[in-house]
């Protein structure tokens, strides 16, 4: 059966359990069998919950297969313009606080900034060695952030987990990666710069666009939001 | 056909100054470009993987491209080329991705007499498709080098400005942050002061994040005797501000310049520099400090075009005497272009 609306919650995690709550404080009720990918609002219009992955809900939002959802506010920036145009950001949540930045070993102590690290990518290049190599889970917020601080000489490197240890592995010689509190960035022997701020980053409610085209879902996606706002 | 007739004329009269009309190969390597340039370029590339994971990308640029051909092609020797084609770039905006490129190079000559040649042709090339008067602005992005140089500043506050001249944005915030205290976090250089004692007990070759223990070392004791707060920040960022508004006939350039060093105590080595002496056909023409910020591969002279009525911009060009090598050629290759804005030529 084709239900009307489709809401994407995150699949695992505290987000998954700070959404969930969100939700059932406003008195709307989700059945969550851990291990079932598909639920519902019992008592609202008719709809369908899809726990997902995160980073699947913004796609999902931006063609349209989800109405509304869940996610962080650094997943939505690292995807594409052409996906983020088909989302409005409806409200920043209170839960999910991280910051995306720049980290360097603790060892390298001549580098504060930005700009020392550019020096830094041109020693490397001058000696033949490499380009200085960027570990991420964010190449495009990555890329846009160095390149508007002036660092051009390095290459990015696609990490999907551990990037903590990839400066102490041969893999890459900095990073970039999302950091709530400092410690793992501490324990792994890193440091943030003092320009190397990214992006501020928190759970946020999103909601696709075309949805609030549709006479139809508008009325139903706005109630909804109004319930749990 | 508007299009069509007036790119014929302009390849006409390029052919006819001894320009070869060259088409160039659709699709790069993306290697050739990523690996010189880093991720700066590889932003705007249109790539695609091929099935042995080998990334190529349609042309980005077509002076580019004719860098890259006479690296392949012609390898020594002075080339003049020509071009009326397309180009590709990823676009971000509602910008085309296809973009026309009409212009010219002349790749393997550092003559003095090229520079002139070229900003004369694209001046008196404008005249065969508009009726208007034309304004030339010219700079020479040495001086800007050379007053940098002149200005008590630690050395890597001189590669900054230098390098990211043509980065307006990125440039502005520097020179705000030059008026600022300081560019070192005490408490952190503190804390890094008994790292460094302890490092210096450590083995010098050992590497961290592939970079030696005595390389940081160095690097960090150079900080401390090159401390920002020496200088006198605000004195040196309202010099940078006043020279980028310098704007005036090109024939009173040098006195408007040497004017400038009295006024300021400085010494920008004037006579090092030939652009005084560019032969220009076109007598409306002004020097403008603030020109030719647009592209970061220009290293001298460059050159932007005007139609004088309404100040827009028809061409622009400039010398790019490090750029042959960044793309691969063993050895310094000069050259200087420049382009037609073949949009605002049909706008008119």
């Amino acid at each position: 059966m084709n239900k009307l609306i489709k809401i994407g919650l995150p699949s695992k995690g505290r987000l998954k359990d700070e959404s969930l709550k969100i939700f059932k404080k406003n008195n709307l009720s989700i059945k969550d069998s851990k291990r079932n990918y598909l639920s519902e609002i019992k008592n609202f219009s008719l709809n369908e919950v899809i726990f997902s992955h995160a980073r699947e809900i913004v796609d999902r939002l931006a063609d349209n297969s989800l109405d509304i959802g869940i996610s962080g506010y650094d997943l939505l920036k690292e995807s594409l313009p052409g996906i983020q145009k088909n989302i409005q950001v409806f409200s920043r949540l209170n839960f999910g606080f991280a910051n995306l930045i720049v980290a360097v070993p603790d060892a390298w102590i001549d580098v504060q900034t930005i700009a020392d690290l550019e020096e830094i990518s041109f020693e490397l290049k001058d000696k033949n060695i490499s380009k200085l190599r960027v570990a991420t889970k964010y190449p495009n917020l990555t890329n846009d952030f160095l390149l508007s601080k002036g660092l051009t000489q390095y290459k990015i490197i696609n990490s999907l987990g551990s990037t903590e240890i990839y400066p102490f592995t041969g893999q890459s010689e900095i990073i970039t990666d999302i950091s709530s509190s400092g410690a793992t960035l501490k324990a792994n022997k890193l440091r943030i710069l003092k320009d190397g701020d990214i992006l501020k980053s928190s759970a946020c409610i999103l909601v696709s666009k075309k949805s609030l085209r549709d006479k139809l879902k508008n009325k139903i996606v706005k109630n909804l939001l109004k319930k749990i706002s | 056909m508007k299009s069509k007739k007036y790119s014929e004329a302009l390849l006409n009269l390029f052919k006819k100054k001894g320009f070869k009309v060259k088409e160039f190969e659709n699709i790069i390597e993306s290697r050739i470009i990523i690996e010189r340039s880093g991720e700066i370029f590889k932003k705007s590339l249109l790539s695609f993987e091929d099935d042995n994971g080998r990334n190529f990308s349609l042309r980005p640029d077509l002076t580019i491209s004719a860098c890259l051909d006479y690296i392949k092609n012609v390898k020594e020797g002075t080339y003049k080329y020509a071009y009326f084609d397309q180009a590709y770039r990823r676009t971000f905006g509602k910008e085309s991705l296809v973009r026309n490129q009409l212009g010219c190079e002349i790749i393997g000559s550092s003559n003095f007499k090229s520079n002139a040649e070229i900003v004369n042709l694209i001046d008196q090339s404008l005249k065969k498709v508009i009726k208007d008067k034309t304004t030339i602005k010219i700079n020479d992005i040495n001086i800007f080098y050379s007053l940098v140089d002149s200005l008590k500043l630690p050395s890597r506050w001189r590669f900054r400005l230098k390098r990211h001249f043509w980065r307006h944005d990125y440039f502005d915030e520097l020179i705000t942050r030059l008026e600022s205290n300081s560019d070192l976090q005490k408490n952190v250089f503190e804390l890094d002061k008994k790292s460094y004692f302890k490092m210096k007990e450590s083995k010098q070759n050992e590497k961290i994040a592939g970079r030696k223990i005595n390389e940081i070392l160095d690097r960090f004791e150079k900080k401390i005797k090159e401390p920002r707060s020496n200088i006198n920040g605000t004195r040196v960022a309202r010099i940078i501000r006043n020279f980028l508004k310098i704007n005036c006939p090109f024939k009173n350039a040098k006195n408007e310049l040497k004017k400038f060093e009295i006024k300021n105590k400085i010494d920008l080595k004037l006579n090092q520099f030939d652009v005084f002496d560019l032969n220009l056909k076109n007598k409306d023409a002004l020097f403008s400090s603030n020109i030719g910020r647009s592209v970061e591969y220009y290293t001298g002279i460059v050159f932007e075009i005007y139609k004088k009525s309404k100040n827009l911009n028809l061409a622009s060009g400039g010398r790019y005497d490090n750029l042959m090598q960044i793309l691969g050629a063993k050895n310094k290759v000069a050259a200087i272009g420049g382009a037609i804005n073949y949009d605002n030529i049909l706008k008119l």
